[in-house]
């Protein structure tokens, strides 16, 4: 009995269920969110969605590899592929409408990286992958083309990372005490961290790495459940509505001279 | 400075200060406009009229007349050269780049404050 591959298995479950109930509560709240907020939440559902839809057959993959099936891990892999090569689609669609607000220019740009995509796509499915190699914590196999590698480090993942950080960047530098710190700041470091840790996920050949990678994407993943649906913690320590009561004076925090003015 | 001025960004700009609490300078329409127009004609003469073709739907005759002596003559931001003709000074376009900082602010402000109604 193989305890690490164990542990790989629940995890992508955790991140499967967890994304896509998570894409379920956020469209099911959608009528909350005012017209302008409309696309960038769609295209967070379909982001969320596709998270989900990549870890499920990995999960299934995980299993197959448990019980030594190579065959379904193999299939499975393939499977997993096709929602992974267009994660970066909605994300690039919610970071250009959310920055600019044009739908149309944001649709373009998205199209752009579908046909990154596609691209990946086609060049995995022609070279294909070297393995499965199973080890005690994990399933590995490595893509047999170095241009498919590049496609998804530069297209895929580099520049939609660069959006993130560059929006995280101007909302540091223009700070306003309208903000909510975990309603904005907090998707953006879980989907960087979940993206990021994806990509981590799929190119390494350490099966250590691959499994800490899932961990994080897993962290990721509650990171942002939380910033959409904060715990009374959350609200109490980071709303904007608490900094502007902590401002507030009380009564008995009178200053002595205040104090003789009144005496 | 040949840029033609944009009456109602101006406007915007006074009445988002002014929400701020902040209803002079910056915030006052009639100050931002006269300063924009001398800005404008530098280093020319810059005549009354010339001011009051932005300022008549905002302010009477005698309220800008009244501005530019308590204000603008007072504090040194412009030099009566005739009558109804003024040359603006260093200290008033020292004046008007603050006023420039503040557009950029106000700009800076409100594609922030869009950002963030945007996001889900």
């Amino acid at each position: 009995m193989i305890t690490g591959l164990l542990l790989n298995i629940i995890i992508c479950f955790a991140i499967t269920i967890s994304s896509l109930t998570f894409a379920f509560v956020l469209a099911c709240n959608g009528g909350e969110h005012s017209e302008k907020s409309k696309p960038a939440l769609w295209a967070l559902v379909a982001f969320w969605t596709l998270v989900g839809a990549t870890y499920l057959p990995t999960t299934i993959r995980m299993i197959a590899a448990y019980m030594g099936k190579p065959t379904i891990d193999t299939i499975m892999y393939n499977i997993s592929a096709i929602p992974f090569a267009f994660i970066s689609v909605p994300l690039v669609f919610f970071i250009m409408y959310v920055m600019i607000g044009n739908k149309n220019i944001s649709k373009y740009v998205s199209f752009i990286f579908t046909i990154f995509g596609a691209a990946y796509l086609s060049l995995f499915y022609s070279s294909g992958a070297i393995g499965p190699q199973v080890t005690e914590l994990s399933s590995i196999f490595i893509v047999n083309s170095d241009i498919a590698i590049q496609i998804y480090l530069m297209g895929l993942f580099v520049f939609p990372t660069a959006m993130i950080l560059g929006l995280l960047l101007l909302m540091f530098i223009t700070r306003s005490m309208t903000i909510s710190i975990h309603r904005t700041v907090l998707p953006l470091v879980a989907i960087s961290f979940v993206f990021d840790f994806i990509l981590t996920d799929f190119i390494t050949a350490v099966d250590v790495i691959q499994i800490t990678s899932r961990v994080f994407v897993l962290v990721g993943t509650v990171q942002a459940f939380l910033a959409y649906f904060p715990q009374t913690v959350f609200n109490d320590r980071f709303s904007a509505k608490n900094n502007v009561e902590t401002c507030e004076t009380d009564e008995n925090d009178k200053t002595e001279y205040e104090d003789n003015i009144d005496g | 400075m040949s840029e033609d001025i944009d009456v109602e960004l101006e406007q915007e700009v006074a009445e988002f200060y002014q929400s701020l609490g902040i209803n002079q300078g910056p915030g006052d329409i009639q100050y931002r406009l006269i300063l924009k127009v001398l800005e404008k004609n530098d280093p020319d003469i810059t005549k009354f009229s010339d001011i009051r073709k932005y300022t008549d739907q905002f302010a009477d005759r005698g309220s800008i007349g009244s501005k530019m002596k308590t204000v603008f003559q007072l504090e040194g931001l412009v030099k009566k050269v005739k009558r109804g003709g003024y040359v603006i000074t260093d200290k008033g376009l020292m004046a008007a780049g603050f006023l420039r900082t503040t557009t950029t602010f106000y700009k800076k402000t409100k594609r922030m404050g869009e950002i963030i109604e945007r996001m889900p």
